[in-house]
């Protein structure tokens, strides 16, 4: 099968850094894969990259097996099947626009009769413990775990076949975390969705994904099968990073 | 020295109706002492940091509690009631470091200014020459060069590194670090959480650490208080209350915590999390009885209707839970 995402050798500078330099790695299709590193480790521009919101200096993004295109029609024709959760759901809806407003964009894009728009909206919404009334409100007037839902909600309602999401869980207390984090594994399992996780939450990538890589200053300093991962880590970043987790362990709590 | 405060009640007006954000909230710090405060959003955890430097927004309202600090008592039911401790008896480190920083002096000049305020009589090479000490103390290269720099020409954990250095010159009996590492990548968290314990060692501060992490706590801290929408439902050690949690939140909240090596399954799509079902109350209005009750897995009737004590857990003299079903039978 043909891998959802694959990147090969992607470099990208901007002025004396380099963001990217020489990323390789394959994702899987149907499978979670989790990319962390600290601020400054390129994480957020491979995003942007793999989304075509960002123009590489060299290498090559293939989606699906296809290789990205940087035009208005490829971009547009690239949302029906790969989507974002940006880190700040509050930056991806309008201030000005109720949430109706936003959902009926999806309907135009992807040229579905209204009716059955909204009642694709309304299975979605109800699953993902929305209140149907949540589309006349503006985003200032949800909190910011429905933001985040309602930012999921978009992304759904254009079907897609990839999910990437940037730091879901930052932000929101621990009691509401495990929430999201449990739709996420639902939608993953029931529309079996590549989903790629962006976190620098250890803890997290290492329970939802299959596959991970460390990425600092640019590069993929380790990857491989989660487990093993951070288990026995190779490189020593890796293990610094494991090392600097501040933590309730389970260990801690029998003893 | 111990570090007292009592009987905090805080109260926001606002356009709705008065948001009661803090209803009777006592903490005891040793001198020495680290001592973490955790809650989640709206728990009301740096109100209690603003009320005792008396940074309180304008729609504020102390209505009770007393702060006793270095042997002094203040009413903090009075405007400014601890502004002749600020900066000297009280140093506080923000989320944000350049909420401390002024963005149009110096680092030097604004360390100078620390020490100014402590000993107004002192001459300027001394202070630059302590000023250069405490960054190098906090593990900032190259302090010389550092002093002639603005804040924007730091990283965030260099920024909050300045901030502690400021702290550690106006030498206080209580340090505040309301969430010091928040906004910080792991790896510098790790270090600013030590930078902290080592100038708690220096001056032998006590320290209050305001976090939503259970992680950070039960790494760095000795006790330990769980502030729940404006209430504290436990206090005790971090070691007691991480092995015998008096109350259903803390026993929750710990669950929630999603431990580095946690069991996990295979197939990673099984792998669950823990939630807390239910909302907060509303902070306008409180529900009788149990602050918590709405949202507990173990309430009975009675929760509904009677407001716990403070009951003992265990043995521990100083472990203590506010839940109905440690009334002692």
């Amino acid at each position: 099968m043909t891998d959802a995402i694959s990147i090969s050798n992607a470099q990208l500078r901007f002025g004396e850094t380099a963001a990217l330099d020489g990323v390789s790695l394959a994702i899987p299709q149907g499978t979670c894969f989790g990319i962390v590193g600290e601020s400054g480790s390129g994480k957020t521009t491979l995003m942007r990259a793999v989304l075509g919101l960002q123009k590489l200096d060299q290498g090559e993004i293939r989606i699906l097996g296809n290789p990205l295109v940087h035009s208005r029609a490829a971009l547009k024709q690239r949302a029906s099947f790969i989507q974002p959760i940006f880190q700040d759901p509050a930056a991806s809806l309008s201030p000005r626009s109720r949430i109706r407003t936003l959902m009926n964009e999806v309907g135009t894009v992807l040229r579905e009769p209204h009716a059955a728009m909204h009642e694709r909206l309304r299975v979605i919404l109800d699953r993902l413990g929305l209140p149907p009334g949540v589309i006349d409100k503006y985003p200032h007037e949800i909190s910011g775990g429905q933001a985040r839902r309602v930012a999921i909600a978009r992304a759904l309602l254009m079907k897609p076949s990839i999910l990437i999401a940037d730091e879901p869980t930052a932000g929101l207390d621990v009691s509401v975390q495990g929430d999201l984090l449990n739709l996420l594994q639902d939608i993953r399992r029931s529309d079996s969705i590549t989903l790629v996780v962006i976190s620098h939450n250890l803890a997290i990538v290492r329970l939802i994904a299959e596959n991970a890589v460390v990425m600092r200053a640019g590069k993929v300093v380790e990857g491989g099968e989660v487990g093993s991962l951070f288990k026995s880590p190779r490189e020593a970043y890796t293990r610094e990073l494991l090392a600097a987790w501040p933590g309730v362990t389970q260990s801690g709590v029998s003893g | 020295m111990a570090i007292s405060l009592r009987n905090l009640s805080v109260d926001y007006s606002l356009s709705q109706g008065t948001a009661h954000a803090l209803r009777g909230v006592s903490l005891d710090i040793q001198k020495g002492e680290l001592l973490g405060l955790v809650g989640e959003s709206g728990s009301g955890k740096s109100t209690v940091a603003f009320a005792l430097m008396g940074l309180l927004a304008n729609n504020a309202k102390v209505t009770s509690g007393t702060a006793t600090i270095d042997g002094k008592s203040f009413d903090l039911t009075k405007r400014n009631a601890t502004a002749a401790l600020r900066g000297r008896g009280m140093a506080m480190i923000f989320q944000d470091p350049m909420l401390s920083l002024n963005p149009v002096f110096t680092i030097g000049t604004q360390l100078c200014e620390v020490l100014r305020r402590r000993a107004p009589n002192g001459d300027r090479k001394t202070r630059v020459a302590m000023a250069e000490d405490a960054l190098d103390k906090v593990k900032l290269s190259n302090p010389r060069r550092r002093m002639n720099q603005y804040p924007h020409e730091l990283s965030g954990g260099m920024r909050q590194r300045v901030v502690i250095a400021m702290a550690l010159l106006s030498e206080p009996a209580l340090l505040i670090a309301d969430e010091p590492t928040t906004a910080l990548d792991v790896t510098v968290e790790a270090q600013i959480m030590r930078e902290i314990i080592s100038l708690r060692d220096r001056i032998g501060c006590a320290v209050l650490l305001i976090t939503h992490s259970l992680g950070l706590v039960t790494e760095y801290c000795d006790k330990l208080s769980v502030l729940y929408a404006g209430e504290r439902l436990e206090s005790g050690t971090v070691r007691e209350v991480q092995r015998q949690p008096g109350h259903p939140y803390t026993r929750m909240l710990f669950d929630c915590e999603v431990p580095i090596d946690r069991e996990r399954h295979a197939d990673a799509s099984e792998n669950r999390f823990t939630v807390i079902s239910g909302d907060l109350p509303d902070p306008r209005r409180r529900p009788p009885g149990c602050i918590f009750n709405g949202r507990c897995d173990v309430s009975f009737d009675e929760c509904a209707t009677i407001n716990p004590d403070d009951y003992p857990v265990g043995n521990d003299a100083g472990h203590s839970a506010r839940c109905l079903r440690l009334r002692a039978s």
